[in-house]
């Protein structure tokens, strides 16, 4: 008999639109995620374009949705191991981390936190702030339920075993450290791959100078640093404390080492002069571009529209980041061909979308291709963005590369239609 | 006091204990208000607390309850289905949120407290005004009519026609296949060639559960999702009248190109050997790429961005056919120089660049310039630009524009037909830029492709398989519709037919009544939102769960 559940790997924002829509058309849905949150990447951004809307607040109803749908079945800390089988007959294995919370019991109240003796990196926040063994990724993450890292967890990691601050802290005795990591074994008709993407590693720039100068930020880093849920509540505090004044945006960060244009920094780029010059309206802000690579039907009015705030906009060549007498300078060439300097208390990049470095393995478990880039391949002879080598695989959203939220949405809806009216 | 009342206090573990004094609020509400019982509970979303929830109600035999706990984000729907499942209309409940408007934002304990008891007596007071709502189903017809016969409409008809389900294609001309039918060739990195589209045309023309209607016209539209009932027009909107019912609408009436002529600069028209990329495609259709005077070109330039600054927006595709223009050209005349004039590059798509690099690889010239001026000189095509700040100009034989994508020219006719909005650019306004690009404000009704702004085939045809996935989540054949129901009404008494509400309804529930010269909500496509309450200056809108009564009596309390 053939199956009419379908699996979905990864809960952002194309993985989620998908499910519902699946899942209002009366299909089981099994969604899979590798962390301990839903949302993916948008739910990063304060706002977003062009209305400016708090991306957090957008995505939220969806988020719930997605919890409180009976159609769907949320695995966190999940990944997919294994696919045997063939279309209507696909044969999953799962593996779950274990979370040590118990989703049930857990209300979200956070008064596990605070006695946590054990502080690390948030990578949800960049890197720009801590968190501790047991946390939610950021204020407002759903599900609002935390999770035990246990390779820092005094107690799960042996170097503590005594401490139980959080269980003792836990009034609903939600912290159960006998969780265990679990296989599932699923059957599904379909497989829709929602993975999303990463950002080009800039460390790898040397000439652009980030991590070597503390405010040289990744376009991400700023998302966060002026996300009102973020590290700095909003606060635009630079790694060094340094009055902020003027900025200098680098577009294109990684074209040319990934060969193609991303499509999005352009308009994102614009997004934070516009929230600069927002909130310091004296502040001095040039963009630096190769291409202005605007495709949108709204997106040049807001071009010009930032232009008029006093924002400039420089073509340039052979860029490089320097730090002069505790300044930052942003040397280059400009269009007419001739050697400029801009001095910035502060530089974003603007890196290119890279394939998950997840990509490769799951391609292979899945068996399909990836195309040049080390995105999934899909069928584009076809004409069909969305279909892959094998029959009820099939990838949406910037896992078949760089693209916008709507854009995404479009995809991981098609998928879901051709899901359907195969079914 | 009617009906008898049941108040809830949930004390959220230490979330609501520790910062209210419940003890207070129960002795407070049950001396002061006429209510049936108070009581508190650990936590009453866990299943424990439900259950207690459910056999209390049943127990005390209430007709109204009040929950005093979170906000109704995160338990609204839980409690109504405990309510439901009690015998309680959900209606007659209200959920209180004294956790995070109380508890978790006051610092001090009997301040909290007070403003926490002041809640509880409005819920009282508002809750004993609600009436008994009831979900009501509507037959609905699973059919769709498609408007448009290109890619985006030939995808949609395809993706959706089936068994249950009938595809009415309406086309205006008389072929199916629209623009991309025009095309020579498609990227060759984007799709191997037009037969793809061909193999589309003869699936839809052969699929016996699409109806297609070419050189036919959509004349009017009425009712809603589920039940639309459709005029068409043969002979190009001259003949016979035809009425179709269908449950949804898609729109994919495409795009037009800019028209050069409204730029003299670029001497479309006026020069010989100045050509549209649409007539250069048809020079590649029948492999004649020649000039006027019958010999091939030595020297050809490409002009992107024709009307870019006019319309106000980037088309997207026309940097990449000109890239395209430059590989044909290179192949067929090999001693051909080709210039590709540009503002920006913009070639979004993972595979683009390296088709652009691929070019330069063969001897494409690529300029960044600003706007280019087309002069005739000496029987040749003058190119005149800037560069590096200084005016320079080429002198070719041929020069191919690249005109901007503009709204088909039916677009406001039938935008006004739908009652769907357009945008500043004059193309279909999408619902919600980011996260719901393919619908429009009316229930039932989608756009596709260019129809809503520039984008290539495969964007188009994606956009066509996303509304095949709406559709069929949503109208699900057999399957009846349930509309919202805490929809407004209008009380007819009051109404003196100014028609403000007509206006502010974002989603074309309310019509006009001109034999009684009132205003009428259709109750299956309002959402409730409240626009048109706020709207009427007679006060003769309500909104069923929001009335003026239910709202006043919720605020004197609150203040009292």
């Amino acid at each position: 008999m053939k199956k009419k559940d379908v699996l979905v790997i990864g809960a952002g924002i194309a993985g989620m639109k998908a499910s519902l829509m699946l899942a209002d058309a009366g299909v089981n849905v099994h969604l899979i995620e590798k962390e301990s949150l839903i949302g993916g990447q948008t739910i990063k951004f304060e706002e977003v374009y062009p209305n400016m809307e708090c991306a957090t607040c957008m995505v939220a109803p969806i988020q719930q949705d997605v919890l409180q749908n009976e159609n769907i079945e949320l695995f966190l800390l999940s990944e997919v191991q294994k696919v045997d089988g063939s279309a209507g007959n696909f044969k999953v294995k799962v593996s779950k981390k274990a979370s040590y919370v118990n989703p049930d019991a857990c209300i979200g109240c956070g008064a596990c936190y605070e006695p946590c003796p054990v502080s690390l990196d948030n990578e949800f926040e960049e890197g720009l702030s801590q968190k501790k063994a047991i946390a939610i990724a950021c204020p407002g993450a759903l599900p609002n339920v935390p999770a035990i890292d246990p390779e820092y967890c005094l107690h799960l990691n042996g170097k503590k075993k005594e401490c139980k601050a959080c269980q003792e802290a836990c009034v609903f005795n939600a912290i159960d450290f006998t969780d265990k990591d679990k296989t599932i074994d699923l059957e599904v008709g379909a497989i829709l791959v929602a993975t999303g993407f990463d950002m080009f590693d800039l460390g790898s720039l040397d000439q652009l100078g980030y991590g070597k100068f503390p405010n040289v930020y990744t376009a991400m880093e700023f998302e966060r640093l002026y996300a009102q849920n973020g590290p700095t509540e909003g606060k635009l505090i630079l790694r060094d404390n340094k009055d902020l004044k003027s900025i200098g945006i680098i577009h294109c960060a990684g074209r040319e080492e990934q060969g193609y244009c991303s499509g999005v920094c352009c308009i994102n780029s614009m997004k934070f002069s516009y929230f600069l010059k927002h909130r310091i309206s004296d502040a001095q802000i040039c963009q630096f571009y190769k291409d202005l690579c605007i495709p949108g039907k709204t997106h040049q009015k807001f071009y010009e529209d930032i232009k008029k705030k006093g924002v400039e906009f420089s073509y340039y060549q052979n860029i490089k980041v320097e730090s002069k007498k505790g300044s930052l300078h942003i040397d280059y060439k400009n269009g007419n061909g001739k050697q400029e300097s801009f001095s910035a208390d502060m530089v974003i990049l603007s890196p290119a979308m890279i394939p998950r470095k997840e990509t490769e393995q799951l391609a292979k478990i899945l068996g399909i291709g990836l195309d040049e880039s080390g995105f999934f391949a899909t069928q584009n002879e076809q004409l069909s963005p969305i279909t892959t080598e094998k029959e009820g695989i099939f990838i949406t959203g910037c896992a078949e590369g760089p693209k916008d939220i709507p854009e995404s949405i479009a995809q991981a809806e098609a998928a879901a239609g051709k899901i359907l009216s195969s079914f | 006091m009617n009906g008898s009342i049941g108040v809830y206090v949930c004390e959220c573990g230490p979330n609501i204990k520790d910062r209210i004094d419940i003890d207070k609020v129960i002795e407070e509400i049950s001396s002061k208000e006429d209510i049936k019982t108070i009581k508190r509970f650990s936590l009453l979303c866990s299943n424990d607390g439900k259950k207690f929830l459910e056999d209390d109600i049943k127990k005390e035999e209430l007709t109204h309850v009040v929950v005093a706990a979170c906000s109704p984000k995160d338990h609204e729907k839980t409690f109504m289905n405990v309510c439901g499942k009690a015998g309680v209309n959900p209606y007659l409940f209200q959920l209180i949120n004294i956790r995070e408007q109380c508890a978790w934002m006051i610092p001090d304990k009997e301040e909290a407290t007070s403003k926490a008891i002041k809640y509880i007596r409005a819920g009282i007071h508002r809750v004993v005004l609600h009436n008994p709502l009831e979900k009501i189903e509507i037959e609905s017809n699973p059919d769709v009519l498609v408007i448009g016969g290109g890619i985006s409409g030939l995808e949609a008809s395809l993706s959706l026609a089936g068994k249950e389900r009938k595809v009415f294609l309406v086309e205006k001309t008389e072929s199916l296949g629209g623009m991309a039918k025009k095309l020579s060739q498609l990227l060759p990195h984007q799709g191997a060639n037009l037969s793809t589209i061909e193999e589309k045309i003869k699936q839809t023309e052969k699929d016996e559960n699409i109806e297609v209607f070419t050189s036919t016209e959509v004349t009017d539209v009425k009712g809603f999702l589920g039940n639309f009932e459709v005029s068409l027009k043969a002979d190009g909107g001259n003949g016979e009248e035809q009425k179709i019912k269908v449950g949804a609408i898609v729109v994919a009436t495409g795009f037009r190109l800019f028209d050069p002529k409204e730029k003299p600069q670029y001497g479309y028209g006026k020069i010989e050997n100045v050509i549209t990329a649409l007539e250069f495609e048809d020079m590649i259709e029948s492999g004649k790429i020649l000039l006027k005077n019958e010999k091939p070109p030595k020297s050809v330039a490409l002009i992107n961005c024709v009307g870019r600054d006019d319309k106000g927006y980037c088309s997207k595709v026309c940097c990449l056919y000109s890239i395209k223009f430059a590989h044909h050209l290179k192949d067929k005349l090999s001693d051909v120089e080709v210039t590709d004039f540009y503002i920006d590059l913009c070639l979004p798509h993972k595979d683009d660049q390296n088709y652009y690099e691929e070019a330069k690889k063969k001897g494409i010239h690529f300029l960044r310039t600003g706007e280019v001026k087309i002069e005739e000189k000496g029987g040749k095509i003058e190119v005149r630009y800037k560069k590096d700040g200084k005016s320079e100009s080429i002198s070719v034989d041929m020069a191919v524009l690249a005109p901007a994508m503009v709204p088909g020219e039916d677009t406001s006719k039938l935008a006004e037909m739908l009652n769907i909005p357009v945008d500043k650019t004059g193309f279909f306004k999408e619902v919600h830029e980011i996260l719901d690009p393919i619908s429009t404000p009316i229930e039932g009704v989608y756009i596709a492709g260019c129809a809503l702004g520039p984008k290539n085939i495969p964007e188009s045809i994606v956009q066509s398989q996303a509304i095949s996935g709406k559709i069929l989540s949503s109208l699900i054949p057999g399957k009846k519709i349930e509309p919202e129901v805490k929809v407004s009404v209008i009380r007819e008494e009051f109404c003196t037919g100014c028609q403000t509400c007509l206006s502010v309804c974002f989603y074309g529930a309310i019509s006009f009544d001109s034999f009684k010269g009132v205003s009428v909500v259709n109750e299956a496509i309002c959402r409730g939102c409240g626009s048109c309450v706020g709207s009427c200056p007679s006060g003769a809108i309500w909104s069923k769960h929001f009335t003026y009564p239910q709202l006043y009596q919720e605020v004197l309390a609150a203040l009292k």
